[in-house]
Order: C-alpha cells, then sequence, then structure tokens
C-alpha cells in the first residue's frame, strides 16, 4: 500500500501519495500550477535545473521548481 | 650462409616494420555510442510542444527512427540502443491495442535491451507477459522475482553484448516501488528486491564473463540512480528513466556516468564513449548536449516503414473509436451543481470495480453530456480525456463529511458526484454547517466509522481544493478509470442511471 510522502514546489511542502507523479503535487500545491504547466506557460524542473515531465515520478523530499515558459 | 642469414635479417626486418605498422595503425581507443529512449508511454505521434517550439512538432517516432539511423551509421559496429523502460500505456493509439504499435516500431528498429517499468503492469501480468513474447529484443530485470524466488518467464536478469570486440553487460533494474504504485492484483506473486542488495553479486558475475563495461539499464528515477551509483560500486554507465528528467548535460556520480532522456518520445539520448582498448576504462564522453530533439515537422527526415506502422494503427484507431461499446436509454448528463445520472453511472461502476462503500468522482471531470442511444468508444474518451486511475483510501465519517462541506463552498459548482452514500446539503446555512444529512447505505454516516472510499487520483491529489482526500489511509491503486467504465457499460448495457435523490440541495 503506498503511503503519504513529502514533496516540496518552489520550496513549499505539499503531500501527495507514493507513486503520485509532478502532475499531483503542483495539484496538491495549486490547481493553477497544474493547470498552466498543462497549457505549458511554466517549466517544471528537478533542483539541478533538469526538466521535469507531468507524469514523472516522485521521491520522498523531491525538490521541484518551476519556471515561467518564455517561448509560450 | 652469408646469404641465408641476410634474407633471414630482411625478413625479420618486415616482419617487425609491418607488425609495428599494424599495432600503430590501430587506434588506442575504442568508440561506443549509447542511443536511448525511456517513459516513451505511448507517444509514436508527433505532437506540439510550446517549450521546444511553436510550430515545429516533436516526438514522432518516424523521425527518431530516421535519428537512429543516422546515428548508426556513424558508428554501424559500435552503436547500441536502449529503452529505459515504461513503452506503452499512456496514449490511444497505444493503449487500445496494448502496444502493440511500439512493440513493432521496436522490433523494426532492432532494440539492443528494454528493461520493465512500472507501468508495464498497468494492462496486468498475462498483457505484459503476450508483449514480452511479441518483443524482438531482450526485455530485462533483475529484481523481480516471482514467489518461488525465479525471474518472471521470458524476462532476463542481463545481457552482455558485443561491439568491437569489447564485451558490454546490461542489467535491468525496476522501481522497488512498483509493488504499491500499481494495483495489486497486477502484480500478484511478485517481489521486487533492493537493486543494492542483488546488484553486487550480478556485477561480479558479469565481470566473470568478461564483460569490460558494465551499463545498468534502470527504470528508477533519477535520485535512485545517484544513490545506486554512490552505494554500488562498478557500474560504468546508468541510463535510466522513470522521472521524466531531461538529463541534459549526463550526471557524473563517482566513475558512474548517469543519463536519462526525458519522455514522451521528445529526445534521443545520444552518449558517445571513448573506451581505452587495453585497460577497457572510459576515458571520454559525452559532458554535454547528450540529447537530440526528435523534431517531427515536414523537413525533418521520416523513416518510412516507422510511418506506415503508424498509419497502419492510426486507421485502426478510427474503427476503434467508432466502436459501440454499450447503449443508453436515456441522456447521459453532466450537473456541476447537484446529482447526475452521468456521474451516477460513473460511481457505480468506481464502486463495483473495487468493493469500496462509497464512490466519489469530481464533477467537473465530466466533460460531455452523451445522447441516449449507442455509446462509442470515442465518446467514451470525449466524456474522460484524461488518463486518470481509481484509488481507494479509508476516510473516517468525520473527514468525509468535511469533504462534502467543502464541496458546497465551490462558487462554480464542483459537488462531488457519489455512489453509495446520500447526502443532502442546506445551502442557506453557513459555510460549514450545509451538510444537513448524510447515509452511506441505509444508515446515517458516522464520523468515527471507517469508511473504503474509492476516487481518481486528481481528487487523491487534493484536487479542486478537497485535500481531506491527501489524509487517506490503507492507499490502493487501481485500474485506468476509462477502462473501468467502458467494461461498466459493456456488462450492464443498455444502461438508464436516474437522479436518485443521492444529492439533494435545498436552496
Ligand atoms: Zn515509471
Amino acid at each position: 500500500m503506498a503511503r503519504q510522502i513529502f514533496v516540496y514546489v518552489n520550496d513549499e511542502p505539499v503531500t501527495v501519495y507514493e507513486g503520485m507523479h509532478v502532475k499531483h503535487a503542483l495539484i496538491s500545491c495549486d490547481i493553477s500550477l497544474y493547470e498552466a504547466a498543462k497549457n505549458e506557460e511554466i517549466i517544471i524542473e528537478d533542483k539541478n535545473g533538469f526538466e521535469i515531465g507531468l507524469d514523472g515520478a516522485l521521491n520522498e523530499g523531491e525538490r521541484i521548481y518551476t519556471r515561467p515558459n518564455i517561448l509560450a | 650462409m652469408k646469404r641465408i642469414l641476410h634474407i633471414f635479417t630482411v625478413a625479420l626486418l618486415f616482419f617487425v616494420l609491418s607488425t609495428s605498422c599494424a599495432f600503430s595503425t590501430e587506434p588506442s581507443t575504442i568508440g561506443i555510442t549509447i542511443l536511448h529512449i525511456n517513459d516513451t508511454h505511448g507517444h509514436i505521434l508527433q505532437y506540439l510542444k510550446k517549450s521546444i517550439s511553436s510550430e515545429i512538432p516533436v516526438g514522432g517516432a518516424a523521425q527518431l527512427a530516421a535519428m537512429i539511423h543516422d546515428e548508426r551509421i556513424r558508428n554501424p559496429h559500435g552503436t547500441l540502443l536502449l529503452s529505459g523502460g515504461d513503452m506503452f500505456q499512456g496514449t490511444p493509439i497505444s493503449n487500445i491495442f496494448r502496444g502493440k504499435p511500439v512493440i513493432e516500431i521496436m522490433n523494426y528498429l532492432t532494440f539492443d535491451a528494454m528493461v520493465i517499468g512500472n507501468h508495464e503492469f498497468d494492462w496486468k501480468q498475462d498483457a505484459l507477459m503476450t508483449m514480452i513474447r511479441s518483443a524482438d529484443f531482450p526485455v530485462l530485470s533483475a529484481n523481480i522475482m516471482d514467489t518461488k524466488g525465479h525471474y518472471i518467464p521470458a524476462v532476463q536478469p542481463y545481457i552482455i553484448l558485443e561491439r568491437k570486440g569489447l564485451k558490454i553487460a546490461i542489467i535491468g533494474i525496476t522501481t522497488v516501488e512498483t509493488v504499491t504504485t500499481t494495483k495489486p492484483d497486477n502484480v500478484t506473486g511478485l517481489t521486487f528486491l533492493d537493486p543494492e542488495k542483488i546488484l553486487p553479486p550480478l556485477l561480479q558475475d558479469v565481470r566473470n564473463r568478461g564483460a569490460d563495461v558494465v551499463i545498468v539499464l534502470s527504470h528508477s528515477g533519477l535520485d535512485a540512480d545517484r544513490k545506486l551509483a554512490k552505494n554500488v560500486d562498478g557500474i560504468d554507465v546508468i541510463v535510466g528513466g522513470h522521472t521524466h528528467t531531461a538529463v541534459t548535460d549526463p550526471v557524473v556520480v563517482d566513475t558512474t556516468i548517469i543519463v536519462q532522456a526525458g519522455c514522451f518520445g521528445l529526445y534521443l539520448g545520444v552518449l558517445e564513449l571513448t573506451i581505452h582498448r587495453e585497460t577497457k576504462r572510459i576515458v571520454h564522453w559525452t559532458r554535454a548536449r547528450e540529447l537530440k530533439t526528435v523534431f517531427s515537422g515536414p523537413d525533418n527526415p521520416a523513416d518510412i516503414h516507422v510511418a506506415g506502422i503508424i498509419n497502419k494503427y492510426n486507421n485502426r484507431i478510427k474503427d476503434v473509436f467508432t466502436r459501440v461499446v454499450g447503449e443508453t436509454t436515456v441522456d447521459l448528463v453532466q450537473n456541476r451543481r447537484g446529482e447526475s445520472n452521468e456521474g451516477n453511472l460513473l460511481c457505480d461502476a468506481m464502486r463495483q470495480e473495487t468493493g469500496a462503500s462509497i464512490a466519489f468522482f469530481n464533477s467537473g471531470g465530466l466533460k460531455i453530456t452523451i445522447p441516449r442511444g449507442k455509446i462509442t468508444m470515442e465518446a467514451i474518451y470525449e466524456l474522460l480525456p484524461y488518463d486518470n486511475v481509481l484509488m481507494t483510501m479509508d476516510l473516517t465519517g468525520r473527514q468525509i463529511r468535511e469533504l462534502m462541506e467543502h464541496g458546497a463552498t465551490l462558487p462554480h459548482g464542483g459537488i462531488l458526484q457519489t455512489s453509495g452514500i446520500s447526502v443532502t446539503y442546506d445551502f442557506k446555512k453557513p459555510v460549514g454547517e450545509r451538510v444537513v444529512n448524510v447515509d452511506v447505505g441505509n444508515n446515517p454516516l458516522n464520523p468515527m466509522n471507517v469508511y473504503t472510499v474509492t476516487t481518481n487520483d486528481f481528487l487523491a491529489a487534493g484536487g479542486d481544493g478537497y485535500t481531506t482526500f491527501k489524509e487517506g489511509e490503507n492507499i490502493r491503486y487501481g485500474d485506468s478509470l476509462r477502462d473501468v467504465f467502458v467494461e461498466y457499460i459493456k456488462k450492464l448495457s443498455p444502461v438508464g442511471p436516474k437522479i436518485e435523490g443521492r444529492i439533494v440541495i435545498r436552496r
């Protein structure tokens, strides 16, 4: 059974269930971030600045960041 | 005698010169190219990605194939083509044909190996076995075991390939979270072992068998791969997946090079290694811009055979979309502000699938009204366009009441559609007191009781502000919501759901 895990969206802690994806962390944090990401107005990156997909897997304690998509 | 000695001396000199010449022309290094993709999730059709280009589409498998051919021409005897897993689930063209189009393309491209990803279990083990058996390439996972401690049928822990005289071992690793993040029925009887425990003896094994280079093909995610590289000695390269990370510049942890090529067919990873012929050490590798974008516009070369496979299934999908899955004797109507017969039908399907006491669905997730008559597959996709899955959890009566109170505060509607529970709202009352009566089955909701509740992953993440769903216990993942709904309609057709007082609103 999946447990609750903490991840950080723009350094703000949010809870999701193990097995949830980047999009769930955005939904959990602020639905408008999810909508903006779906519309490609923002890009999601990991702590190293690598772009990650909305369906990418999350690990406990993971930090993800949003930045505006300058091409959108 | 002198003459014989002279001839011998000349011959010896010639031999020494010719052999030393031969040695000096043999380069001291060997070039190996690792081509890799991961997490394609059925994306073989091109699409627009605004962060790359608002005009030129990306991600077409026919263009990817052309890029793979080009790379192979550059290093014809030294190239490997690998997949980091999660190849099939995620688009209608792949989902409907249970991954067949992707397998056909991978077979044509002669992949050297693929690792099993967690989503390879989404369609149950039988479907996975069918896919593996139809693959002409090795499917790997060294850490999935059956109840008897054997590797699962037709799956190998590793392979050893030869390129330019080098022996290259490729070991597969699947994320250990698969067991908790997949519908339990789909992974029954399987154990996912800790890679850090199983890898050291396997590394020893492949080295004993002469492996000069060891690649771990890992569907575990970038952070897990970093940890693996730190804690397990002797891995030269990790080709990853799972976190959908576009690792533009390879990550190096100690002496291990880690790569991952984003997702959805957007990139082809091209890792060029220069390996010392004697020491077999990697002396150079691609340090930046390792990912090549798969542009798929009209000016980008495309492989005709792959384009043909895509067209074949794209045409068939039109037939599948027009296929009738069942019939309804009434219009199926959505309603964001109250009970809807469409919501009732969907929630009944969800509850029957999982056996939960209660099912909840977000009203905004129902996208169209389906008119009375035949229900096509296309209509189901239009009704439920997102790839949501069922999630089942334990919630107390108090938490359930909290959820419904939240629904009564949403200014633009978005009340929870239900099954197994009926609720009366009084919108004249203050916020927090609007739920005036709740029954589960025939009994009043008891705030202290624990109820099994099925919902979808959007609500389970707290979507539409239903944050109490994030407090559930005993979380179980389920099947695709769309698949569950289709099966339910097929079984019960013709359906005729009614408004039956599950949600009563006093205004
Ligand atoms: Zn995955």
